[in-house]
């Protein structure tokens, strides 16, 4: 395959250089571009070129952003902001070319208000970075991902992400108060709770911060956000508790999340299959005996005085159903490795048993508790037809997680984790992959679910189901879309969107 | 001071990591508590020459990240204070 | 199956993957690359799908670079990457060459990558960016795409047999003729079993830090001398890409510490132990059996073992750098910590070594030589983080690093130190050479 030059026209990019006024600050070379096309979701490796940007422009005030705005509106040259990068869902690759708009320049942190507890930072700060600098000021922004070391604001913004520590302290949409967003038409807003930037709740005009959180980069690009300061915690506490069998582990997960303790950051579900991936390189389960199929952890944060009192509940409340305690080291340092186990590509095996590296595929629907164990079943079986016949993909288990906000009970991230052997990759089994996908969010549509609690609905597979899990609210969607961005330049593509302008 | 062997010392001779022991039937064992992945199951995707030093250096790494995880978030512990339990075998 | 450490491999010993373009012997647009090229790609494939399989991007927030620079193709993903596209015909060499230079070689991506710190022991395949770097720089300079101020740089080098780190332009006075001036009036042997080797920026440029190690060496009654003949240890040449000559200097080295019956080699900069430690070994296999002693770990022996009685108090308050060196690429962080607790009257602030995983002076690499502005608001930055602190001082312990610092810290109004140098003070030692002020060595006709 061979790499096309960028089809935008050279005045365009004389335009852009002009905004942005600095060199380096417009990039059109063939690493710019190629670098940013994927994320770390599976990526059609063979068809690289498709989804490569024909610029890149890395701007570093709001005037910068929404002049680019203004210019791809004037010239329908589409637009793709980039944060991290680092999403699962495609939010950040091109699909049409465009402009690459990265926002890592905008990474300073503009006040801190210890007053008010609030920070105000550019969007491309990453979360680890920030806390580093706020610990003296004994605060923290406790958004949790998997992803803490590595995706940005901007991003956590774009696709309204979810936090390990959710029922503790809230996932993004509940730890930015306000933004500053470029509309797709160029003119800059700030939305949050009412007009106050450090307001949390108020009942003024219409909740356009709730519009705009999760829009996955459709609506445009935030250029500033104003977060929550949470006082550090005095302590942590982490169990987690090994099951003969799925059922008893899926009843102690209910257990612990509806056991009312204020300080609960999570409750966590691990099945048979997700065990026995484990078994292959996590020196926690390498040595666990083959009874144990299933496991459920809680973590929790907080005062030593409300702490110790809930950790001995969430001990009892572990074991009550014949849970056993996997110990205090390996719970501890189990849970500080909450980050870091999931995308090391030689956890793959091919179908001989050997190490292949297979990029990590993780699917994250949001389903009703009572539903899970039916999803679950499913899951599996579409999972064991994929990787019988293809050889490029492997299940690697269910993770479950509390969804809600503060509140553990109701519903979880319910999420599939396959290999995908991106080397061997070919069209046939690409598309194989987007059909994967298919059924798999089909599934939990049909259990009244989500089919994204967190990474977003933006590729195939997912995006074509995205007006039935919508239902009569996608026409409100596409309306809003189209008011919003009426040459449609803003992200274009993404989540079924086009048929707005149909 | 503190305990041996010091990561500024390098002896070419020391480098060469023991033999193997069974673990389960994909993990085998070298040094004391360090897991490793079953040589036979690395035909397609080649392990590198991994002097002793830097086995020793990625372990106490990882205990250092972890514990440096775990102080990101909380500035103390709370542990049940108790070991893994038994299962019914 | 292994691999050998060695950078030319001689042999392709594992299994190559047979859907791979490049094992089929040509790019999916039905070229072929070049010879050169499919031997890089060939040789690190796995090293890229090992990163571009997962792209997570753990990298970029402890890369000294990126954090400046904010520049994806900087990033340690982008340079894995790039192999995965050079292989498939997407680039070639020249479409990358700028890119490759944005690297101090500091080693802390690959060790934060997951794929090393969780299961690269496991695996006994971790993340590899260095070799990586350092690889497609080789590929560079075979291809005559090397950089302008690294070819003058190891050309000079070569010449000298010894970096130009009192400049590139005019008068050289650092040849081999002067390459021991800085022991003047000191009395060290020739020869021994034990050799002291001082890296070129201390034997010429900071001057201080040799007399004050040789100094406390002495007055630990540890035996020691110098080689008859001392090149450069030749690893910048192989971090800028000069195989061949990095190689060279290697042989001459060695053949020199065998004609002096030297066993034991101490290296006083972090710099040469990473080599030492890596690239002889590599190079010469089982006949390297030297040992070899960081300075660092054999100082904090003797202070606890009471050889060296630190007498003086240093009433400061100081803060500690990891050179990137010693703590990310060796874990050498505990003995700086001792010896500065050691000492009496100094107020020690300390960052601990994990959060130290994303400081740099970015003085490594060669990156000061082809973008100095970047490595000067490297340390701009670190010197900011030391000034949170409070502190009147930083100590190091990598003169590479103490350049660049020190001239972001005479702005900050915070004095770098080289952690031997507070130690020969502490113990009473009157060092002489050029102390921290940077000043010309004794001798010469340098300003």
């Amino acid at each position: 395959m061979t790499l096309a030059p960028p089809t935008i026209d050279s005045g365009i990019l004389e335009e852009l250089r002009a905004i942005v006024g600095e060199e380096d600050a417009v990039l059109i070379s063939k690493s710019s571009r190629l670098n940013r096309a994927r994320v770390p979701a599976p990526f059609p490796v063979h068809r690289w070129e498709e989804f490569v940007p024909d610029a890149v422009v890395l701007p570093r005030t709001v005037q910068h952003v929404s002049e680019i705005v203004k210019l791809a509106n004037r010239t329908k040259v589409p637009i793709v902001p980039r944060a991290g990068g680092t999403g699962l869902a495609d939010g950040a690759v091109p699909l049409r070319g465009g402009i690459v708009v990265d926002v890592k320049r905008m990474d300073k942190i503009k006040e801190v208000d210890l007053a008010n507890n609030t920070v105000t930072v550019g969007p491309g700060i990453n979360m680890q970075t920030l806390n580093r600098q706020l610990v003296k000021h004994g605060v923290m922004f406790p958004d949790d991902p998997a992803s803490y070391a590595c995706s940005l604001i901007g991003g956590r913004i774009g696709t309204s992400g979810f936090s390990l520590l959710g029922s503790r302290y809230g996932h993004t949409r509940d730890l930015v108060i306000s933004f500053e967003i470029v509309l797709p038409t160029g003119e800059v807003i700030e939305v949050g709770d009412g007009g106050g930037r450090k307001v949390r709740k108020s009942s003024t005009g219409y909740h356009l911060k709730h519009l705009f959180m999760g829009h996955q980069g459709t609506l445009g690009i935030v250029t500033e956000a104003t977060l929550e300061l949470v006082p550090r915690a005095e302590v942590e506490f982490a169990a987690f508790f090994l099951f003969e069998d799925f059922d008893t582990a899926y009843r102690t997960h209910r257990l612990l999340a509806c056991s009312g303790l204020a300080t609960l950051a999570g409750v966590m579900l691990f099945d048979s299959e997700k065990v026995a991936y484990l078994r292959r390189d996590d020196e926690a389960y390498i040595e666990q005996p083959d009874w144990v199929k299933a496991v459920a952890a809680a973590s929790l944060y907080g005062t030593r005085a409300e702490v110790e009192p809930a950790s001995k509940i969430v001990m009892e409340l572990g074991r009550s159903l014949g849970g056993k305690y996997i110990g205090d080291e390996i719970s501890s340092g189990d849970w500080s490795a909450r980050h870091d186990r999931y995308a090391n590509p030689l956890h793959g095996r091919a179908r001989d048993g050997q190490v292949v590296p297979m990029s990590w595929h993780c699917e994250d629907a949001a389903v009703p508790y009572s539903e899970l164990p039916a999803v679950r079943a499913k899951w599996h079986a579409i999972a064991s037809r994929y990787v019988e016949q293809y050889e490029i993909f492997d299940d690697w288990g269910m993770f479950a997680y509390t969804n809600g906000a503060h509140k553990p009970w109701g519903d979880v991230l319910a999420e599939i984790d396959m290999g995908l052997w991106e080397e061997r990759l070919d069209e046939a089994g690409w598309q194989a992959f987007i059909s994967l996908k298919r059924e798999i969010a089909q599934t939990v549509l049909d259990h009244g679910g989500s089919m994204t609690a967190c990474h977003g609905a933006t590729r195939a597979g997912d995006a074509e189901l995205v007006p039935q899990e919508m239902g009569g609210g996608w026409d409100v969607m596409m309306a809003i879309k189209r008011l919003l961005d009426p040459n449609n330049v803003m992200n274009p593509g993404k989540q079924s969107l086009d048929r707005a302008y149909e | 001071m503190a305990a041996d062997p010091r990561p500024g010392r390098y002896v070419q001779s020391e480098q060469a990591a023991p033999e193997p022991r069974r673990v389960s039937h994909q993990v085998v064992m070298r040094f004391d508590h360090v897991f490793e992945v079953d040589p036979a199951l690395m035909a397609r995707f080649p392990q590198q020459k991994m002097p002793a030093w830097d086995t020793k250096r990625i372990v106490a790494a990882r205990w250092d990240h972890l514990d440096d995880v775990h102080r990101q978030f909380a500035d103390g512990k709370v542990l049940a204070g108790e070991g893994p339990e038994a299962g019914d075998d | 199956m292994e691999r050998e450490m060695s950078e030319v491999d001689e042999t392709q010993s594992h299994v190559r993957n047979p859907l791979s373009a490049s094992a089929a012997g040509g790019n999916g647009n039905g070229g072929y690359l070049a010879e050169v090229e499919q031997a890089f790609v060939d040789r690190w494939h796995d090293n890229a799908y090992g990163c571009f399989s997962s792209g997570h991007k753990f990298c970029r927030e402890v890369c000294p670079v990126t954090q400046v620079t904010r520049n994806e193709n900087h990033t340690p993903t982008a340079f894995h990457s790039n192999v995965v596209a050079l292989e498939k015909g997407l680039i070639e060499v020249e479409d990358v060459a700028d890119d490759y230079v944005h690297c101090t070689q500091c080693g802390a991506c690959e060790l934060r990558c997951p794929n090393t710190i969780m299961v690269g022991d496991f695996y006994r395949a971790r993340t590899e960016t260095v070799k990586v770097v350092r690889a497609m720089r080789a590929l560079m300079v075979d291809k005559g795409l090397d950089r302008e101020g690294w070819k003058i740089w190891n050309r000079l080098t070569d010449k000298l047999k010894n970096e130009p780190v009192l400049g590139v332009e005019g008068d050289h006075p650092n040849g081999q003729e002067h390459v021991r001036d800085w022991a003047n009036g000191l009395d060290i042997p020739t020869g021994g079993e034990t050799i002291m080797f001082v890296d070129c920026e201390a034997a010429f440029y900071r001057t201080s830090i040799p007399r004050a190690t040789a100094q406390l060496l002495q007055l630990a009654g540890v035996e020691f001398g110098l080689m008859r003949e001392q090149w450069c240890c030749g690893g910048p040449a192989a971090e800028m890409g000069y195989v061949e000559q990095a190689r060279a200097f290697a042989e001459h080295n060695v053949a020199d510490w065998r004609a002096i019956g030297a066993k034991r080699i101490i290296a006083i900069e972090p710099h040469d132990y990473v080599h030492f430690t890596e690239d002889y070994p590599a190079y010469f296999g089982e006949e390297f059996d030297f040992e070899v002693v960081q300075i660092v770990d054999l100082v904090a022996e003797l202070i606890c073992d009471g050889r060296i009685e630190l007498k003086h108090p240093i009433d400061r308050v100081a803060t500690y750098h990891d050179p990137c060196r010693l703590n990310k690429r060796k874990g050498i962080h505990e003995a700086p910590r001792e010896i500065l607790r050691a000492i009496p009257g100094l107020t020690f602030k300390d960052v601990d070594h994990v959060t130290q995983w994303s400081y740099c002076s970015g003085g490594g690499g060669g990156l000061p030589i082809e973008k100095p502005e970047i490595t000067a608001e490297i340390s701009r930055r670190r010197l900011e983080k030391a000034g949170e602190l409070e502190v009147d001082m930083l100590v190091s312990a990598c003169v590479w690093s103490e350049r660049p610092l020190r001239a972001a810290g005479a702005a900050q109004g915070i004095e770098v130190w080289d952690i031997i140098e507070l130690v020969a003070e502490s113990a009473g030692i009157e060092i002489g050479g050029s102390m921290q002020s940077g000043n010309a060595p004794v001798g010469s006709t340098q300003g």
